[in-house]
């Protein structure tokens, strides 16, 4: 019974974030969601977007990507473009080897500043 | 039931030819189609233009395009050797830095030359034109001959409307005839390139008349080897820059930072993507200058060649340090981490190859290459009117 009207309060939250357009990748700490979609897709050896959503609003977001296995990052530093309402469109990416990335993301709120990562594999 | 003794008969005849795994078939599969569809350069609007191509592959040719009139794009670019030279460094008015680079696919590319300081075909081949090694001319030379020779204006004429009164549009209008005709230059098909397609389609025939040291070459290429971690897709490159142990010191005292000067060049040139003379309304090529990252580990990293066509462009490597393909392969084989730099590619270590898996390895490199051939320098028709 508790638990039950727990999730009935935590659902509008998480129903207010969103990003329409497609399916995104979803991450979440205590204070922030991040929802994110390569736009037109992840791919080796040529230039992607991130649309980016980011849940409640922060001051601002800092995209970049390494290679945790290989020790480097990106030869590219991408920018972000705030488009208002916590949605920014990063560009510039690109992923110059096959293999594991990390995406790193970093989120500047009310409370500080929090660090997310996500791992992904392109071939 | 009749037919099984002859299927042994013919396993036991036939040697154990390797099995590919699927992982192995679709990291094949990667390396083609071959040859990729033509696409123009939106930041050159002579690109894909037949005039344009045809003033350029006179151009390329031109010795008049050089201070001393005995230079020419085609001296140092020589279509017989797959647009080579055979020398290990450059020489045209003088000795240069570096190994001469194939055109040959060269429109493949995002960045030109060894260390990428130019974003288009089209600057890059601005370059050996006023670099006073290569070709030493200047803008005003350049456009001074094409005014005064009737034929070459009306050629230029035809593709950009008019000789503009400015020099140095006037060369801008000569590099993007000569980028035209470069991007003709494709490599043909290569014996992978059919072993490719035949392994796709599952033709046995195909596949078997690959031979056997190329295909397992092929398999230390894209397992062990790890060579596919940069040298990928249809040209064998991912077109960006790595530090594989190649030492940068040009002579006692003089080093050749590679992309870390490749990078400030390019931001420094009239002619890079964000400047005037990109012909792309909304200069969506330029992305990658705009965010073009500087770093520290730039240093010493050269672009990842192409291995399309290597059996004719000896010697290898930016500086043409490796003479043959052989001791390219035992520099991968012995590679020790002190020779790279301190922020070499951590994916690199000696392989320690045998002396069987290094001729393999050679077979299959020998593989991609079309057997010459492909170009025929054309007779040009009448004079233009
Ligand atoms: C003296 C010999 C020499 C001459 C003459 C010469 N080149 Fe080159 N070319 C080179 C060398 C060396 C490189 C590598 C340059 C570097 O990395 O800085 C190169 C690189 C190139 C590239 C880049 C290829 C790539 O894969 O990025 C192009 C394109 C090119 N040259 C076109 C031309 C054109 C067009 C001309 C005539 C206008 C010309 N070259 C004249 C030696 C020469
Ligand atoms: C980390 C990226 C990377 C990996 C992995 C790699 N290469 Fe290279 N390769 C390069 C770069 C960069 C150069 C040019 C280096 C220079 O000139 O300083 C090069 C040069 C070459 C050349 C010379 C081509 C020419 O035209 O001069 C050959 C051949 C070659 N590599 C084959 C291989 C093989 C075979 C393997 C696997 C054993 C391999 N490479 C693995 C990046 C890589
Ligand atoms: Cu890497």
């Amino acid at each position: 019974m508790r638990l039950a009207a727990l999730l009935a309060l935590a659902a509008p939250a998480a129903l207010a974030c969103e990003m329409p357009g497609g399916p995104a990748e979803k991450l979440q700490s205590a204070t922030h969601t991040i929802l994110y979609r390569a736009e037109p897709g992840l791919g080796v050896g040529r230039h992607f977007a991130l649309a980016v959503a980011v849940c409640p609003p922060p001051k601002d977001v800092r995209v970049d990507a390494w290679m945790p296995d290989h020790r480097h990052g990106m030869n590219y530093r991408p920018s972000i473009a705030p488009l208002g309402d916590g949605r920014y469109r990063a560009d510039g990416l690109l992923f110059h080897m096959p293999g594991r990335w990390e995406f790193l993301f970093e989120v500047r709120g009310a409370g500080g500043t929090e660090r997310f990562e996500h791992s992904v594999r392109v071939e | 039931m009749r037919r099984a003794p002859l299927l042994l008969l013919l396993a036991a005849l036939v040697p154990a030819a390797h099995a590919f795994t699927k992982a192995e078939m679709r990291a094949i599969a990667a390396h083609g189609p071959w040859p990729p569809a033509f696409a123009r350069d939106p930041s050159n609007r002579a690109s894909g233009n037949p005039d344009a191509i045809e003033l350029g592959e006179r151009l390329f040719f031109e010795r008049r395009l050089s201070a001393d009139g005995e230079q020419s794009c085609s001296r140092c670019h020589i279509p017989e050797r797959s647009w080579t030279d055979g020398l290990a460094r450059a020489q045209g008015l003088a000795l240069t830095d570096r190994n001469t680079q194939s055109i040959a696919n060269v429109r493949l590319q995002r960045w030109f030359g060894w260390d990428g300081a130019n974003d288009s075909l089209w600057a890059q081949s601005i370059r050996p034109i006023i670099d006073p090694r290569e070709l030493g001319m200047g803008a005003r030379q350049v456009a001074a001959l094409v005014r005064g020779d009737a034929d070459l204006a009306c050629r230029y004429r035809k593709v950009f409307g008019e000789v503009p009164a400015n020099d140095e549009a006037v060369l801008v209008g000569v590099a993007k005839a000569l980028a035209a005709f470069q991007e003709t230059r494709v490599s043909g098909r290569a014996p992978f390139d059919e072993f490719r397609d035949a392994l796709l389609k599952g033709d046995e025939a195909g596949i078997a008349s690959y031979p056997e040291d190329a295909k397992r070459g092929l398999v230390i290429f894209i397992g062990k080897g790890k060579c596919n971690a940069c040298h990928l897709g249809p040209a064998f490159t991912n077109g960006e820059f790595h530090d594989t142990g190649i030492p940068f010191f040009i002579e006692k005292g003089r080093v050749d930072p590679g992309r870390h000067s490749g990078i400030q060049k390019l931001r420094a040139s009239p002619y890079n993507l964000l400047g005037p003379y990109n012909d792309a309304p909304e200069r969506a090529a330029a992305i990658g200058t705009r965010h073009v990252r500087l770093e520290h580990r730039n240093f010493g990293e050269f672009r990842t060649p192409s291995l399309r066509n290597l059996a004719p462009t000896a010697p290898y490597m930016h500086n043409g340090s490796l003479a043959t393909l052989r001791d390219v392969v035992n520099h991968y084989s012995t590679l020790s981490p002190d020779r790279l730099h301190a922020d070499g590619e951590a994916i690199l270590v000696a392989l320690k190859l045998g002396e069987g898996e290094v001729r393999d390895l050679v077979a299959f490199l020998e593989s991609l290459s079309d057997g010459g051939g492909t170009y025929a320098r054309r007779r040009f028709a009448a004079d233009c009117r």
